[in-house]
């Protein structure tokens, strides 16, 4: 019973970094339909400036500069090249996300060069809580809290900000939504900067001992990728979506890794996505588009 | 009548360039040291030259700029003291920055202007390396200690294997009384050459004291080990061995202070990283021990401290045992290639066959090592230490070189 508790608190921890990451992919992809495969990066993006800044300023300014950066990054990326390529297709610009990826990746990893790969959760990191029989890193305590306040905080404002409802508006009919006088553009680079902010503060809580056991370096960006299933699963266009993902992510490799295989628990993640791509090809919550022929 | 005139002159510019290329490996008889010694590759009347094939750029470029530091102490050394064979020693440095694909071409330039390789870094740059060494008959001293790459006469491996570290390393947790006769232990591997040959140690150390090893197989890339301790905790072990990188260890060791499992580790050398101590890991490492075949750094024994002079007097880098390490590999190259000019052949094949004959002794360094039984580790000895982040290259010894009994009686793979 106390392995099992232990195995759930793992799983739910890194859950709700996962939740964190997915639920920026969503937001992007719900307000433009671009699939924004320069996450991870924005993420390392955003860590790389907390790593210079930190030593400077402290841990507190760098993180919220971190976090600005990331945002700031993303809504260059929207300005500068996707929003000149306003006629091109959705997986054109998908496809355009990964360039950027590469291009932001390659840089980062250069300047973060061989020294010792910086950690970023000062705080919190490697201050485990005790509750009872099980532990818990605190790290993963510090980003559930967070996951929950901003995750409240954006349903909150989906329903009743005017930014969120032009962003669902947008979201329903793009070309409706102008025709009503919503700014397409406006909503769209809001969404992306958001989106990059998300991925500033889940980077605070990837690069740390308790969650991935290495500082900022390229396997970041290996890891926030992984969020992507959490994405899939819940559903490309459900913010909601996104946070049970993120949770059944989580879950899922720390039940397979105790009590299937260490080997098979980063396989098994896929095989659910699979599976519930199988039964519910939009995701868990994603919508469901129909097509008249 | 064209095509037969064609096919006639390029089977006449094939025959030459093929002449012309066994004609430069040709066996110089040169007069060089005073008599008659037979040279090929890498060897001049005034100079032999060795290649130092390192990392100076990649994830393991801390532990190559130390080895290749103490591989040009001991070149300047002999250099002083007049060289070997009345030849200087000159070493020619590439850096691979730990990718297989870079270290390919890199040899590819040095091959045929050098003797033999003084460093071979990286377990990845030897596996795809080992043929062509092989083949070259290019004696090498890697960097890592995979019992299994013994089958190779080309493979000078300095110290004790990973499997034989383990065996050493288990033994001395027993006779601490951390591990008893019947008790389960975890072992944490690295799913590749290394791993596997780390649990090949434990498995035998198992089978002769009745221990049950609990495997937990991770791949090279993981860093986070929450889930391998959670498992290994609910299996109940009694102590828990690594063979995995550095990150790995720092997370394992975090993650059994974080979950309260209160047992000790004990891990190959190449599980610690003096970068970890600055690391919020840094107060995890009380219960861990790991085993190396060379010296720490600052160790209080006279070998180490004169090493540690030597090396103050010349470079401010930041020292590991890499320096340890590399200076020991040039006293072995030393011996060999003594032997060989004693023989009067200095050349690839002369060099193999001093090589079976060698035996030298590194002192503290890394004690007697013993060449001459092919397939076998050239020593059985280990140091176990623990990191200490007060003296320079953050570790210290708690036992000094020992062979256990069940290492001594322990048969490599390619024992013959």
């Amino acid at each position: 019973m106390q392995t099992f508790l232990q195995v759930l608190i793992n799983g739910t921890g890194k859950g709700a970094i996962f939740a964190l990451l997915a639920l920026g992919f969503v937001i992007i992809f719900k307000a433009t339909e671009v699939v924004n495969f320069a996450h991870g990066s924005l993420a390392l993006a955003g860590g790389y400036v907390v790593a210079v800044l930190k030593p400077m300023v402290g841990w507190w300014s760098a993180a919220a500069a971190g976090i600005t950066a990331a945002a700031v990054l993303a809504l260059v990326i929207e300005r500068l090249l996707l929003a000149r390529a306003r006629n091109a297709s959705d997986t054109s610009l998908a496809i355009l996300t990964i360039g950027v990826d590469v291009l932001v990746l390659t840089e980062v990893v250069r300047r973060l060069g061989t020294e010792a790969s910086p950690f970023l959760g000062d705080p919190y990191d490697v201050k485990p809580l005790t509750l009872g029989d099980v532990t818990v890193g605190r790290s993963e305590v510090v980003a559930l809290a967070v996951s929950v306040v901003l995750i409240t905080a954006f349903f909150a404002a989906f329903r009743f900000s005017p930014w969120g409802v032009a962003m669902r508006a947008q979201s329903e009919n793009r070309e409706a939504a102008a025709l009503m006088g919503i700014r397409s553009s406006r909503v769209t680079a809001s969404a992306w900067a958001v989106g990059g902010a998300l991925a500033g503060i889940a980077v605070l809580f990837l690069a740390t001992q308790d969650f991935s056991g290495g500082g900022l370096s390229q396997a970041t960006h290996g890891v926030a990728l992984a969020a992507f299933p959490a994405a899939i699963i819940g559903g490309l266009t459900s913010p909601g979506g996104a946070v049970l993902g993120g949770f059944v992510v989580g879950l899922t490799e720390a039940m397979t890794a105790q009590y299937v295989d260490l080997d098979f628990a980063k396989v098994a993640v896929y095989l659910v996505m699979l599976l519930v791509l199988v039964v519910r090809p939009s995701g868990l919550f994603g919508r469901v588009v129909q097509a008249r022929v | 009548m064209q095509t037969a005139q064609r096919a006639l002159l390029t089977a006449a510019v094939a025959a030459t360039l093929v002449l012309t290329g066994c004609s430069s490996k040709a066996v110089n008889n040169s007069s060089g040291g005073g008599s008659a010694v037979k040279t090929d590759v890498g060897v001049t009347d005034q100079t032999i030259t060795l290649g130092v094939l390192t990392d100076a750029s990649g994830v393991f470029k801390n532990l190559g700029l130390g080895i290749t530091h103490g591989n040009e102490i001991w070149a300047d050394e002999v250099n002083r003291a007049g060289g070997i064979c009345g030849r200087k020693i000159a070493l020619v440095q590439k850096d691979h920055g730990y990718a297989a694909d870079k270290a390919i071409p890199l040899y590819g330039q040095v091959k045929d202007n050098v003797l033999g390789l003084a460093q071979l870094l990286g377990s990845p740059i030897l596996a795809a390396l080992k043929k062509q060494i092989t083949d070259d008959k290019m004696v090498s001293v890697p960097a890592s200690w995979a019992s299994t790459n013994l089958d190779t006469p080309s493979v000078l491996m300095v110290g004790a294997t990973y499997d034989v570290e383990m065996l050493n390393g288990f033994s001395f947790m027993q006779e601490q009384g951390f591990v008893h006769d019947g008790d389960r232990v975890g072992h944490i591997y690295v799913d590749s050459e290394y791993g596997k040959n780390g649990l090949a140690g434990s498995k035998a150390y198992g089978a002769a004291h009745n221990l049950t090893v609990v495997e937990a197989k991770v791949t090279a890339t993981d860093t986070d080990m929450t889930a391998a301790i959670t498992s290994l905790k609910s299996q109940g072990v009694k102590a828990i061995a690594l063979t995995t990188t550095p990150k790995q260890t720092a997370s394992a060791l975090t993650q059994a202070k974080a979950q309260g499992i209160d047992v000790p580790f004990i891990g190959n050398n190449p599980t610690f990283d003096p970068v970890l101590l600055s690391t919020p890991a840094k107060d995890s490492f009380d219960k861990f021990y790991f085993v190396n075949g060379v010296v720490p750094f600052s160790a209080d024994l006279p070998a180490a401290k004169d090493l540690a002079a030597k090396y103050a007097a010349k470079y401010t880098d930041t020292p590991n045992v890499g320096v340890d390490f590399g200076y020991a590999s040039g006293l072995v190259w030393q011996s060999v290639l003594t032997t060989a000019c004693n023989d009067k052949d200095l050349t690839r094949q002369g060099v193999l066959n001093a090589v079976a004959k060698t035996k030298v002794d590194t002192k503290e360094l890394a004690g007697e090592l013993d060449f001459s039984k092919p397939g076998q580790p050239s020593s059985r000895k280990s140091y176990i230490a623990q990191a200490d982040a007060t003296v320079p290259g953050g570790m210290k010894y708690v036992k000094q070189l020992f062979e256990s009994p069940e290492a001594a009686s322990y048969r490599t793979p390619f024992q013959h």
